[in-house]
Formats: structure tokens, C-alpha cells, sequence
């Protein structure tokens, strides 16, 4: 049941990704109105799924890699969908769905239902569990200013340049970007923060200290570190929209290396 | 029935004419035009680019007469008439296919001055129904009208036309729409006072900005636009602190050198906040000047970027222009066969009602002497009517059919001559036909 769900939940990101696609290239707002939808109903299914997954006994604590980019995948859809909501913020689900689909198109291929993910957590109670879950959402709401900002900045270089586009009206205002990117860095650093917090605690109920300098670890706290940096430059200096749009890539692009590159190079 | 179309826009007559023959209140002017025997039904549209009347008519050559004599004498206030010699070249006439094109076109905004303006149709809306209204407006020009309009809706849909704006203060309204989330709480600054501030200004007013400050040497034009708009009006030696608050900066000032310049623009953005300024330059020469396109929160766009984004979707609405005309053209062929199908109408009629007594004359010989009760009675007339129905079905629905095409009035012909539907006494053939059928 869990794979077939994600197997409907990547087919409707899919549907999605295809829909905003041809309704930006095609500039028919009717088009990317009709991807959000399409995605929320990706998004309850996924939501089931998740849920179905954790009716499993024992519980799969989604410390298997795949089973995180579903999640991340998840959060950052939910993220979207919330600020879609309140803002004219439609168009960003042409690059939303691509990147939802691809995190559902890791967990569908490797079927964390059966995969047996439980060896390396055993004795560490809910402490994997909550790094993850709490990384996972920090990071993928970070992710979602990422692509706030990478929209930011072409539609900044766009109209800094004069250029027009059949698409533009249908793409959300500079504003509208800045505004959901810095909405995603205020709730994103806290769970990263409170998630990195997890993993320590974790590593000291099974090595006895809260950090024991694996590359993940490592490459984790530092990222971190200039994450904290950026998020306190953004709000407290108030820097101009662009640079804080870059700041959002490049910390993102960080983390990322950061918490799944060195895990993937491991 | 024939349709005549009479009228003058644009493109055929100046505008002091067409302002002459504006009509403000079309009722009286319908009500007159169907009161005369040639003129069955009229709309008439009247607005600021054309004026024309489009009615169905029995007598094409006096309904003619009648619109022309109407745009001479009737239509200009107060009996101002108009001389043969003003409307000479300005008056244009289409009639049947081409005045159902027209209409089509004109709806669809492909007639306008600027192709793809939303408001004509709109106009023609107002149009139809104040014919409705004063019962000018009947089955064929509704349904002409009701077409045009879901024409109009099909090129919209179908067509880019109207997407992009082409006018310099649209595309200004478009880019700050990119730029600012919603212009409720946002700012703007005009440094000028002149006309092309004031159409840039009155759309973005209708985009919904609110907050306005009018910055002008001359305090009286400052003054004069900021009452119109409900601004405030400053003078220039306000302009640093006022361009610190605003968000759009509108500028068309005279003078040699640019007055927002890169220092000027820096000290304002400092105070921002990393707040957008969107500057809209339309001054010659320049008034902002392009170093603070340098500056990342800074958007300026000179006439000629405005100018050139305007002429760009001048073009793609012209590329559009000819995919709309060929859904015109479709639909006027639709409309085209609907309209020439009314030709088959009388005769239909004629034939229905022919046979219609020829089935009740019999009933009435015949059914006294079957000597049957109510139900049977009305059992043997259902009878006879559904056979009289289905005798007639396919006929009378072949006949709409070639009525449709120009060489099916052969057809109709033939249906009136077997059928004797001109001769002048009927009955002299249902006599006779009525005699053969007779029970022996």
C-alpha cells in the first residue's frame, strides 16, 4: 500500500512538474493553477504514506537517505503549498514540482518499506528519529528558499537586463519571492538548528560524546554555522533582496553538500 | 431578410465627425429606425472610435436610404446636421456575410484602434441590450449579437491577443507588477506634471496604487494633478525625502542633466531598508540616470525600454491578429449557414401548414362516420400527426439543410411548385387530392 502511494504521489508530482512546465513556456496561468492543484493532491497522498509508513512496527526511523528526500520532499511541498496560499506564488511550482518529484522518485525506487534501515539505530530511542525528521524539514524548507532565491535572481537579472518574457506576468513578483524565501530561512534555521541539536544528543547516547568529527558531523556544524551567519546578515543588516536571495543558494547549496553529499560520498 | 450594416470608425472618419454623431442614449434613435417598415430590427453602437447601426431588413435599398438619411439628419444633436459632403468616404456599408463579419470582428476587438482592447466589447454588450430593451433588438440580431460575443470569448481564450499591453503606461503597470506583490500599500513618487506622467499614473491608479506624491517646479500643475489623483503636492527641493519613501518613482521633468543620479539614488536606498524602487523615466532628456542600474534594489526603465517592450507586444498581437481572424471567419461561416437556413422558414411553414389542414379536413370527413368515442377519436389524430411527422421529418430537414447553401433555393423552388404553396386557393388541390383519398 505505502509503495503504491508513492508510486500515485510521484505520478502526480509528475502531472504537476508537466503542467507547470506548459503553463509557464505556454504563459497560461490557468495552466500553473491547475499544477498547485495537482501537487496538493500529490501532497495528500504523499501525507498518507507517510503515515501508512509509520503504522509499520517497529517504526522505520527514515535515517535510510531515500526515505529522507521523500520527507524533505514532502515539507517543502507543504512549505510551497502554505505560501502559495497566502501569496501570488503560483508560478514557482514549475520549479517546486520537478525537485518534489525527483525527492518521491528516490524513495519510490529503493522501497523504504522493506529496506532494512534499523541496524545502525538501535539503543538510540527516538533520538534518530527526531534528527531526522527535525534536519529533514529544517532543510527542506531551507531548500525552498533556495529555489526562492534561484527564481529571485533570474527574474532580477531578467528585468535588470530589460528583457521581456511571453511568461513573466504569470511568474511571482520579486516581493513575492523574497518574501517566501525569507518565510522559508525563519522557519527552516530553527528546525535545522533543533535538528542538528538531535544528532548530537544521538551521537552522545551511543558514543558518549556529542561529537565525534565524521565527515557528516563535521561538514554539518559548519554548514550550520554559516547558515546561523547568513540567516542573522538577512534579518538583522536588512542586505538588498538580490544578495539575500544569493545567500539562500549558496548556504542551501552548502547544507546540502554538507548533510547529504558527504552521506552519499560515505 | 437581409442584414445592412452602415456606420464610420476610426479609420473613415475624423474624430470631430465621429464626436458629432456620438449618441449617448440609443433607445430614442431605435425606436424611430423600427417604426419604419423597411427596418425590422437595429442595433446601434456608438462609441468614442465608431459609430454604426446594424439592421435586418426586407428592403435593402430603402433601409439604405433610411440609415444614410439617419447619419445625416438624425443622429447629431440638437438637428446639427451633418452635409452629404461630411460623410462623403466616411460612411462605410457591408451587408449579409460581410456585415456579420463586421460585427464578429468588431467584438472580438480586431476592429479597433488598438487591436485586442478589452473595452469594445463591453461597448457592444451595452449595445445589444439597450436595443433589447427598447424592443429593437429581436431573434436574428440577438443571435447575431450573442454569437459575436462568444466569438469574442473564443478569440480571448484561444489567442494572445489581449495578453501583452501596448501602451507605455501599461507596460510600466505590467513591470511593476513583476516587481511588487500588490500596489495597496505601495508609494509613488511623479516628478512632473505633464501628460505622459498623467496616463502612467491613471493606470497604475487603476492597478490600485494609492499613496501618491507630485513633485513639479511649477506648484500650480503640481497642485492641479494632485487634486485630480487625491495626492500631495511638493516642490522640488523635497524631492531626497520623498524618494526615500517611494516605491515608484514616475519622472518626466525638463532640464539638461539627470537629476536621479547615482548618489542621490544611494542615499535614498539607504533609508529603504532593502526595500525595491522601481523608476519609470519617461523624460527626454533622461532624468534618471542609467549608472544606478548598478544598484541592486534600483529598476529603472528610459522610454526607450518601455518603448521597445511595447512594440514587441505590438507585433505578437499582431501574429495573434491572424490566428483571431481565422476563428472569425469560422464562425461567421456558422453563423452565415444559421442565417441563410431562415430563408427555408416561410416555406417550411407554408408546407407544415398545408399539410397540417389537409391531415384535420380529413379527420373531419372521416371521423363522424367511424362512429368511435373520445380516446378513439383522439387516438386516430395522434396517429395521423405522428404519420404526418415523420412523412415530413427528413424532408423539411434536408430543405433547412440546402437553404444553407446559395444553390439549395433550387430546392425550395421545387418544395413550393410540387406543393402549390403560391397558388392562391389551396383548396383547389386539397379538393382534389382530397377526393382521391376519399373511402370506397
Amino acid at each position: 500500500m505505502v509503495v503504491a502511494l508513492q508510486f500515485l504521489t510521484g505520478g502526480l508530482y509528475l502531472l504537476a512538474s508537466l503542467a507547470a512546465g506548459a503553463g509557464f513556456t505556454l504563459a497560461r496561468p490557468a495552466l500553473l493553477r491547475t499544477a498547485v492543484g495537482v501537487l496538493a493532491a500529490g501532497a495528500i497522498a504523499h501525507g498518507l504514506s507517510f503515515t501508512l509508513l509509520h503504522a509499520h512496527e517497529p517504526t522505520p526511523p527514515l535515517t535510510h537517505l531515500p526515505s529522507a528526500l521523500s520527507f524533505m520532499a514532502w515539507v517543502g511541498t507543504v512549505g510551497f503549498l502554505l505560501l502559495a496560499w497566502r501569496a501570488r506564488l503560483a508560478g514557482l511550482v514549475a520549479l517546486v514540482a520537478p525537485v518534489s518529484c525527483l525527492g518521491v522518485a528516490a524513495a519510490v525506487f529503493s522501497n523504504p518499506a522493506t529496506s532494512d534501515v534499523r541496524a545502525d539505530v538501535t539503543g538510540a530511542g527516538s533520538l534518530p528519529h527526531a534528527h531526522v525528521l527535525l534536519a529533514s524539514a529544517g532543510l527542506a524548507l531551507l531548500g525552498l528558499a533556495g529555489l526562492a532565491g534561484l527564481s529571485f535572481l533570474l527574474e532580477h537579472h531578467r528585468l535588470k537586463r530589460k528583457r521581456r518574457l511571453a511568461g513573466a506576468a504569470s511568474w511571482p513578483s520579486l516581493e513575492a519571492l523574497d518574501r517566501a524565501g525569507a518565510f522559508a530561512v525563519a522557519a527552516g534555521f530553527p528546525l535545522l538548528t533543533l535538528g542538528v541539536a538531535a544528532g548530537s544528543l544521538w551521537e552522545r547516547s551511543v558514543t558518549g560524546a556529542f561529537f565525534s568529527g565524521n565527515p557528516h558531523e563535521t561538514f554539518s556544524l559548519l554548514a550550520w554555522a554559516i547558515y546561523g551567519v547568513l540567516a542573522t546578515v538577512r534579518f538583522g543588516a536588512r542586505q538588498p533582496a538580490a544578495r539575500c536571495a544569493l545567500s539562500s543558494i549558496a548556504g542551501f547549496a552548502f547544507l546540502g553538500i554538507a548533510m547529504l553529499g558527504v552521506e552519499w560520498l560515505a | 431578410v437581409k442584414l445592412l450594416l452602415v456606420g464610420m470608425n476610426h479609420r473613415t472618419a475624423p474624430l470631430d465627425l465621429r464626436e458629432r454623431l456620438a449618441v449617448d442614449e440609443p433607445g430614442p434613435v431605435l425606436r424611430k429606425l423600427v417604426a419604419c417598415d423597411e427596418v425590422d430590427e437595429a442595433v446601434l453602437l456608438s462609441t468614442c472610435n465608431r459609430v454604426e447601426v446594424v439592421v435586418l431588413t426586407r428592403e435593402i435599398d430603402s433601409a439604405r436610404l433610411r440609415l444614410r438619411s439617419l447619419f445625416r439628419r438624425e443622429l447629431a444633436p440638437d438637428g446639427a446636421g451633418v452635409t452629404e459632403a461630411d460623410l462623403e468616404g466616411c460612411l462605410y456599408e457591408y451587408q449579409n456575410s460581410d456585415a456579420m463579419r463586421h460585427v464578429l470582428r468588431v467584438a472580438a476587438s480586431l476592429d479597433s484602434m488598438v487591436v485586442g482592447e478589452p473595452q469594445i466589447l463591453g461597448q457592444a454588450k451595452d449595445a445589444y441590450r439597450a436595443a433589447v430593451e427598447c424592443g429593437a433588438a429581436g431573434a436574428i440580431l440577438g443571435r447575431l449579437f450573442q454569437h459575436a460575443f462568444a466569438t469574442a470569448k473564443r478569440v480571448r481564450n484561444e489567442t494572445r491577443i489581449a495578453e501583452r499591453p501596448v501602451s507605455v503606461a501599461r507596460v510600466a503597470v505590467e513591470l511593476a507588477a513583476q516587481i511588487f506583490e500588490s500596489f495597496a500599500e505601495k508609494r509613488a513618487l511623479l516628478v512632473g506634471a505633464g501628460e505622459m506622467i498623467e496616463l502612467a499614473l491613471r493606470a497604475l491608479r487603476e492597478a490600485g496604487l494609492e499613496a501618491i506624491a507630485v513633485a513639479n517646479r511649477t506648484a500650480e500643475r503640481a497642485s492641479r494633478l494632485a487634486v485630480q489623483f487625491g495626492a500631495t503636492a511638493h516642490g522640488l527641493d523635497e524631492l531626497p525625502a520623498l524618494l526615500g519613501e517611494a516605491d515608484v518613482v514616475l519622472t518626466s521633468i525638463g532640464g539638461s542633466e539627470p537629476w536621479l543620479t547615482r548618489p542621490v539614488a544611494e542615499r535614498a536606498l539607504r533609508t529603504r531598508h532593502g526595500r525595491p524602487m522601481f523608476v519609470i523615466d519617461i523624460g527626454v532628456p533622461r532624468n534618471a540616470d542609467p549608472a544606478i542600474d548598478a544598484l541592486d534594489d534600483v529598476y529603472r526603465y528610459d522610454l526607450d525600454d518601455l518603448g521597445a517592450i511595447a512594440n514587441e507586444n505590438a507585433e505578437e498581437r499582431r501574429r495573434e491578429q491572424a490566428r483571431a481572424e481565422v476563428i472569425v471567419e469560422a464562425e461567421q461561416q456558422r453563423f452565415d449557414g444559421w442565417f441563410a437556413a431562415l430563408r427555408a422558414v416561410p416555406t417550411i411553414r407554408q408546407l407544415r401548414a398545408r399539410v397540417e389542414s389537409i391531415r384535420t379536413g380529413e379527420l373531419e370527413k372521416v371521423l363522424p362516420r367511424l362512429g368511435l368515442d373520445d380516446a378513439g377519436r383522439d387516438a386516430v389524430d395522434a396517429l395521423t400527426r405522428a404519420i404526418v411527422n415523420k412523412i415530413l421529418h427528413a424532408p423539411l430537414a434536408r430543405l433547412r439543410e440546402e437553404a444553407e447553401r446559395e444553390e439549395g433555393i433550387a430546392h425550395l423552388e421545387t418544395t413550393r411548385l410540387l406543393f402549390a404553396l403560391d397558388q392562391a386557393d389551396p383548396d383547389a388541390a386539397g379538393s382534389e387530392g382530397g377526393g382521391e383519398s376519399e373511402p370506397t
